[in-house]
């Protein structure tokens, strides 16, 4: 029964067992937060960066990041970058316990839409004045890393979700894209009458990502998932429509609960299997080598933007961020390399080597962007997109709103309770600032 | 008087001598116990009692002490109270199939087949030494909706269903792969317990006329309680606290149906919600404590 996740908690009990216990004689939350240094920037010169710099990434984007900084080390030559990937699905959990024991990176990549635990000047450094300018990102995911004005993330890549369709099924089908909710399982149903056994394949995990869709179809209803003065509101008419939008795709047999795992949504897609993904432009990089024959997503694959609810098509804002870390060693030059992977050239070089979206607006512009027509439907998204809610709990009301969204989906639960369970939950939880 | 004394000291001496000596071999032992045992029990309980959550890990002294809130929480919590039952089908289900089939496999080891015994023994035992990760990887596949198990009935003209999206399907296969990992363990404690039973008594029975089934019953079954009690207590531990199998088959799902006791504790942890889990832990903790203590004083032998 050994299981490295576990070992982990036993470790990090060990660590703390002392504090832990000093705890107990009752000190209160309030009295630290005070105690917590006020955030101080510094500036960044243009001298070449030395020592060594740990940089932890999760897998993903960051498996080309070694070969895409080959100019930054080229110029730079008296640094090392030591890189650490580690899977996705750990990876916060790894890193947390790892800043708790004091034996985190210098530089470690953040994700916009889950950051909010990490902002604060325990745990990271507030980026230097000058170090980049905020104006050229997205500005979600520039405002992601923002607590109280003070910057504590630099955004790295970009992305968001459309629609993902076989341009050759529509086309036999003779449909276009939806653009509203009502028209989206009728575009499914024609899909399958083009030969598709199902019209969309569904992301599966009853996961974060899973909470992640609704959430973002409860902004298209018109709701919002955090109400002006910070409390939770998740059992809001729009949260429930959103439910139900969600499990329209199952009930009307357009998506199985049952398949296809992540692994198989490309596989499928490519063999008519399913006809649509809502889903990231990453997976365009990625169809040629499903289909095993280049050119294969040109000739038949096309996107779109969202279909609209009653409050337009709103999408969320994500991607990755990088942050220095209050106890790095190294801060100098753990800033010139953010600085330098946060240039247009060099998002531009990650888009070729990974497909990575800038998170730099006129990066968008080069023509290695420019020219692929798939993307447009991205950057038509990206430009309407929200953030989620930048509180310190959001990945645990995420991640338990993803499992009642299964809940729906199956029809084992209404909309209603679902929405009124997922309210309970994440009002118990707090928004993680009280 | 002093021919009395001197010896007296010299004992002592020796004795204090021997006592440091075990002291010196237990100390590493003590340490790592310490570290990894005793010190994250009493943690955990600490953690327990207060609200102690993932963002608090930098300023651990800010949390509040809450008393035995996470607890009463715990028992109100639906989910909790679900994978309390999912647990106890685990084990109520997992241990006596594994022992079973653990049982049947060393009864044949070793009366049938001897001179194969070996390699048998190293088959069967193989499940127990295989890496658990790739093992449930090619259970996902195999178990998939369009996973082997299903081609190969779809190759008999049956319709296989979609096991691990089916809350009913999901835990028997969970249950299966804990089983199938686990009864190499039950077959090489029982071939050991079976190997210690002595011939001669086996000889005398036949020759006052009992019959196999009646030497099986009356000689093999109460000179292996020792072992018995000592599998069933190995196996229950487990199963309590099973974890890798519904993590890596179904991560708890579908719907909940394969959450444990463990993995309701890491996904607590997982959430940020340190000192839910922590509870979690504990509970558990007692829970196995209680149903050991109950086995041992069921299953122990009587003289």
């Amino acid at each position: 029964m050994s299981n490295p996740s576990r070992r982990g908690v036993l470790r990090l009990s060990a660590g703390t067992a002392l504090l832990g216990t000093l705890a107990l004689a009752g000190c209160g939350r309030g009295d630290t937060a005070t105690a917590t240094a006020k955030a101080t920037a510094e500036s960044v010169d243009d001298k070449p960066a030395t020592g060594t710099v740990n940089v932890w990434a999760a897998q993903g984007d960051a498996d080309v990041l070694a070969k895409v900084i080959k100019p930054f080390k080229a110029a730079n030559p008296d640094v090392t970058v030591k890189f650490t990937l580690i899977p996705n699905s750990e990876y916060y959990t790894k890193l947390q316990a790892a800043i708790a024991a004091g034996k985190g990176p210098d530089v470690a990549q953040f994700f916009p839409e889950s950051q909010a635990q990490f902002l604060d000047p325990s745990i990271l450094r507030p980026v230097p004045d000058g170090l980049v300018d905020s104006g050229v990102f997205f500005k979600s995911l520039w405002d992601a890393g923002l607590v109280k004005d003070v910057a504590y993330t630099v955004p790295w890549y970009a992305y968001t979700y459309a629609l993902v369709y076989r341009a050759d099924l529509a086309r036999k089908a003779g449909v276009k894209p939806p653009t509203t909710w009502a028209q989206m399982v009728p575009f499914f149903k024609a899909l399958e009458g083009a030969g598709a056994v199902r019209g969309l394949g569904a992301d599966n995990g009853w996961d974060i990502f899973n909470g992640q869709d609704v959430a973002m179809y409860a902004w298209q209803a018109g709701g919002s998932l955090l109400s002006t003065d910070g409390s939770w509101t998740l059992d809001t008419p729009a949260v429930v429509d959103a439910l139900k939008y969600n499990a329209s795709f199952f009930t009307s047999g357009s998506a199985d609960t049952a398949t296809p795992t992540f692994l198989d949504a490309q596989p499928y897609f490519v063999s008519g299997r399913t006809a649509t993904m809502i889903t990231g432009p990453w997976v365009l990089g990625q169809l040629d080598t499903a289909a095993k024959e280049t050119g294969w997503t040109a000739a038949h694959v096309a996107t779109a933007p969202l279909p609209a609810g009653a409050s337009g098509s709103v999408s969320f804002s994500a991607g990755g961020t990088w942050g220095v870390l209050a106890d790095s060693g190294n801060t100098d030059a753990s800033w010139k390399f953010v600085r330098y992977v946060s240039k247009p050239s060099t998002q531009v070089a990650q888009y070729s080597a990974y497909g990575s979206l800038p998170a730099v607006i006129s990066a968008w512009d080069d023509p290695a962007v420019k020219k692929q027509p798939l993307l447009d439907a991205f950057l038509t998204q990206l430009k309407n997109t929200k953030a989620f809610p930048q509180v310190g709990s959001w990945q645990q009301v995420a991640t338990r709103l993803g499992k009642e969204v299964e809940t729906v989906a199956k029809g084992t639960q209404t909309a209603e309770k679902a929405a009124a369970s997922i309210q309970a939950y994440a009002k118990s939880l707090g928004t993680g600032a009280e | 008087m002093t021919t009395t004394l001197v010896p007296a000291a010299r004992r002592r001496a020796r004795n204090s001598r021997r006592t440091a000596v075990a002291w010196l071999f237990l100390a590493p032992f003590a340490v790592v116990f310490l570290l990894y045992t005793a010190i994250p029990t009493v943690a955990a309980l600490g953690f327990s009692l207060t609200d102690l959550r993932g963002s608090d890990l930098r300023h651990p002294l800010a949390v509040d002490f809450t008393g035995l809130d996470n607890y009463l929480r715990l028992f109100q919590d639906p989910t909790f109270l679900r994978d309390i039952l999912n647990t106890a089908v685990f084990v109520a289900v997992g241990v006596p199939l594994t022992m079973a089939i653990g049982f049947g496999l060393a009864l044949a080891l070793n009366s049938g087949i001897r001179r194969l015994r070996g390699v048998f023994r190293t088959v069967f035992f193989a499940p127990v030494v295989t890496n658990v990760v790739a093992v449930a990887l090619i259970w996902q596949y195999a178990f998939n909706a369009g996973g082997t198990v299903n081609k190969a009935l779809a190759a008999v003209g049956l319709a296989g269903p979609n096991w691990l999206d089916d809350p009913q399907l999901a835990m028997p296969v969970v249950i299966l792969l804990g089983v199938w990992r686990n009864f190499g363990t039950a077959m090489v404690l029982f071939l050991a317990g079976l190997q210690a039973v002595p011939e001669d008594v086996y000889e005398a029975a036949a020759l006052d006329g009992a019959g196999r089934w009646r030497q099986l019953r009356h000689i093999t079954l109460p000179l292996l309680l020792p072992t018995t009690l000592m599998v069933s207590v190995l196996l229950t531990v487990f199963y309590l606290q099973v974890f890798d199998e519904p993590y890596l088959l179904t991560d708890g799902g579908p719907l909940g149906s394969t959450e444990s006791v463990s993995l309701y504790t890491y996904h607590q942890f997982g959430s940020g919600q340190l000192g839910m889990s922590s509870a979690a832990s504990f509970v558990m903790l007692l829970l196995v404590l209680l149903v050991s203590a109950v086995q041992f004083r069921l299953l122990r032998p009587r003289t």
